[in-house]
């Protein structure tokens, strides 16, 4: 590599610099900044310094907000992780036809969330196919998206069937990278399908299975669409979200530096994360 | 990111079967019904779709023995739903071009060039990952609002251009172009544009089609963005559209239909690039 170089590609990365400056870099301080300040569209800014934090952390809906995304990321992200990691391995055996099984599997992760909720909410309607069904055997009808302790499960069980898809063919392709060598080997040592999954695939699969965990816990904290088209929140804020309490606050009362302290504790939380996966992954190592 | 970017699906021999007729019954049984399940839901809104103004009654209406276009033709009287596949498709395709032509410039200089502040930039524009998206909305919704660009396609199109994960997949690839490559076209004398352009982009092509359709998949059926940067539902996207007509009380049948025109052009990509998604997503935890 030469200097000679150095005019031009300034100009080759000047359109990235200007587009993440104006539209990433810049708005995410400007976020940052918003949120110690009182700021709604008709008035002025109004520095507060850190009034908006006080009032979140005093406010039961922000709260309960929290509250409902955590109690979502707990059941969403292990169910959708151990279904991905049961097909996976599923998937990993060389079936005819098993090609077109996988593709069948990823046309839920393409569908927008905002038709699948279109289409699941008549599923989980009082006379949609579920309720149908269960009344055959003399069980309900479930109240799935109209009781508040039912709403989430129901949420979840939905987020399995749009997210398994990918994540089985990342765990898939971390599967299929394990050497023959090592499950023969312990074949020949009679080692049983339980005790070879439990101590050659699991530690072989850590990384790429470390990585699904910590992408579901972040896409769960982040959980909108669905929300906005099926439940709006309710019934009675029961599935009001973390994202949804920022878009509420931010679109609905335009409290804009008040929906911005709500970003700034979903970035902290993000970065926790984020930093916690590092850590652990480093350790691995 | 780091771990499902060194990952690559490595072509396997094929396993020897023992029992081909005993063993593949019980191997197909799971498989076979994770995909009736799998499928039911997209079932359901074809066959909800077909049946215009009938009353709904379970099971006889899962299995339609008559099929009416009505809904689809109300849907498309009663709505501006081509209009809004228009618009998604124009924010969809007008994205894709623009992220990949300023990305893969962007790209090659960090890959390939010297410069004063390369790695501070680039590291910080990746640094940019981990930002949720929600905190910079409201700045964004703000900075477009001001520059008067609210329900318009270039202030739909433009804040999304920033595309962090296209810029870093993108100069890890061209990372793995040898130099000699670019050497010896200068020594021949090609300028850099035509270095650029004739021997770096069409290396690129691959990595290039992967990002297309990830980024093409992401803006079709992006939701959240679209709803505040569009008023006038002339300026809808079909996620949007699709949403108001939901809110707006119509028949079940024609939501259905509207849920059928928002996801056939997707299906049609991933059939027509299937190997694609699959390549994106073991690449990289892209979205």
């Amino acid at each position: 590599m030469r200097r000679d170089g150095s005019a031009i590609a300034l100009v080759f990365v000047l359109p990235y610099v200007l587009l993440f400056l104006i539209f990433r870099i810049g708005p995410a301080i400007a976020g940052m900044l918003l949120s110690l300040t009182k700021y709604k569209i008709t008035g002025d800014i109004e520095w507060k310094g850190t009034d908006n934090f006080q009032r979140l952390f005093a406010d039961p809906l922000f709260w309960n907000a929290l509250r409902v995304t955590l109690v979502y990321t707990l059941i969403a992200v292990p169910l959708t992780v151990l279904v991905s990691l049961g097909m996976a391995q599923l998937c990993a055996r060389s079936v005819r036809g098993i090609r077109v099984y996988r593709a069948l599997y990823f046309l839920p992760v393409i569908t927008s969330l905002i038709t699948s909720g279109v289409i699941w909410q008549w599923i989980y309607s009082g006379n949609g196919p579920l309720n149908w069904l269960f009344g055959t055997i003399g069980v309900g009808p479930i109240p799935w998206l109209s009781d508040g302790s039912m709403v989430l499960p129901s949420l979840s069980l939905m987020s399995v069937w749009t997210r398994f898809g990918y994540d089985m063919l990342i765990l898939l392709a971390g599967l299929l990278a394990i050497p023959r060598e090592y499950t023969e080997a312990a074949m020949v040592d009679g080692a049983s399908a339980w005790s070879r999954f439990w101590h050659i695939t699991l530690p072989q699969l850590k990384p790429a299975l470390f990585f699904v965990v910590v992408l579901e816990i972040i896409q769960s904290f982040q959980v909108f669409d669905v929300i906005y088209v099926m439940t709006g929140g309710g019934p009675v804020r029961s599935s009001y979200s973390l994202v949804f309490f920022l878009y509420d606050q931010g679109f609905h009362y335009f409290d804009f530096g008040y929906a911005s302290a709500a970003g700034v504790i979903l970035f902290a939380i993000t970065l926790v994360i984020s930093l916690a996966q590092r850590r652990l992954f480093r350790e691995d190592k | 990111m780091s771990i499902a970017l060194s990952r690559q699906t490595r072509p396997r021999p094929a396993r020897r079967r023992r029992h081909p007729s005993r063993s593949s019954l019980w191997a197909h049984l799971p498989l076979a019904l994770v995909a009736l399940v799998t499928i039911f839901p997209f079932y359901v809104m074809v066959v909800l779709s077909l049946q215009h103004g009938k009353p709904l009654t379970l099971p006889s209406s899962l299995f339609p023995t008559r099929i009416d276009l009505g809904a689809y033709v109300e849907a498309l009287a009663s709505s501006d739903i081509l209009g809004w596949a228009g618009n998604t498709l124009v924010y969809s395709l007008v994205s894709v071009a623009l992220v990949l032509v300023f990305a893969s410039i962007a790209a090659y200089a960090f890959a390939k060039k010297r410069f004063f502040g390369r790695e501070v930039m680039f590291w910080s524009f990746i640094a940019m990952l981990m930002v949720p998206y929600h905190l910079t909305l409201i700045p964004q919704f703000i900075l477009v609002s001001k520059l008067g660009l609210l329900d318009t396609m270039t202030g739909l199109i433009v804040p999304t251009l920033a595309n962090a994960q296209a810029l870093f997949l993108m100069r890890q690839f061209i990372l793995g172009i040898p130099d000699e490559l670019i050497e010896a076209a200068k020594i021949d004398g090609a300028g850099e544009l035509r270095i650029f352009f004739q021997i770096v982009l069409p290396q690129c092509k691959p990595i290039m089609a992967t990002l297309g359709v990830f980024i093409f998949l992401w803006h079709w059926n992006d939701f959240l963005w679209p709803l505040v940067a569009t008023r006038s539902p002339d300026n809808y996207v079909l996620t949007v559209g699709l949403y108001s007509l939901q809110a707006k009380d119509v028949s079940l049948a024609v939501t259905m239909a509207a849920a059928v025109v928002t996801f056939l052009p997707i299906l049609f990509v991933y059939l027509l690039l299937q190997r694609y998604f699959v390549r994106g997503v073991t690449l990289s935890g892209l979205k």
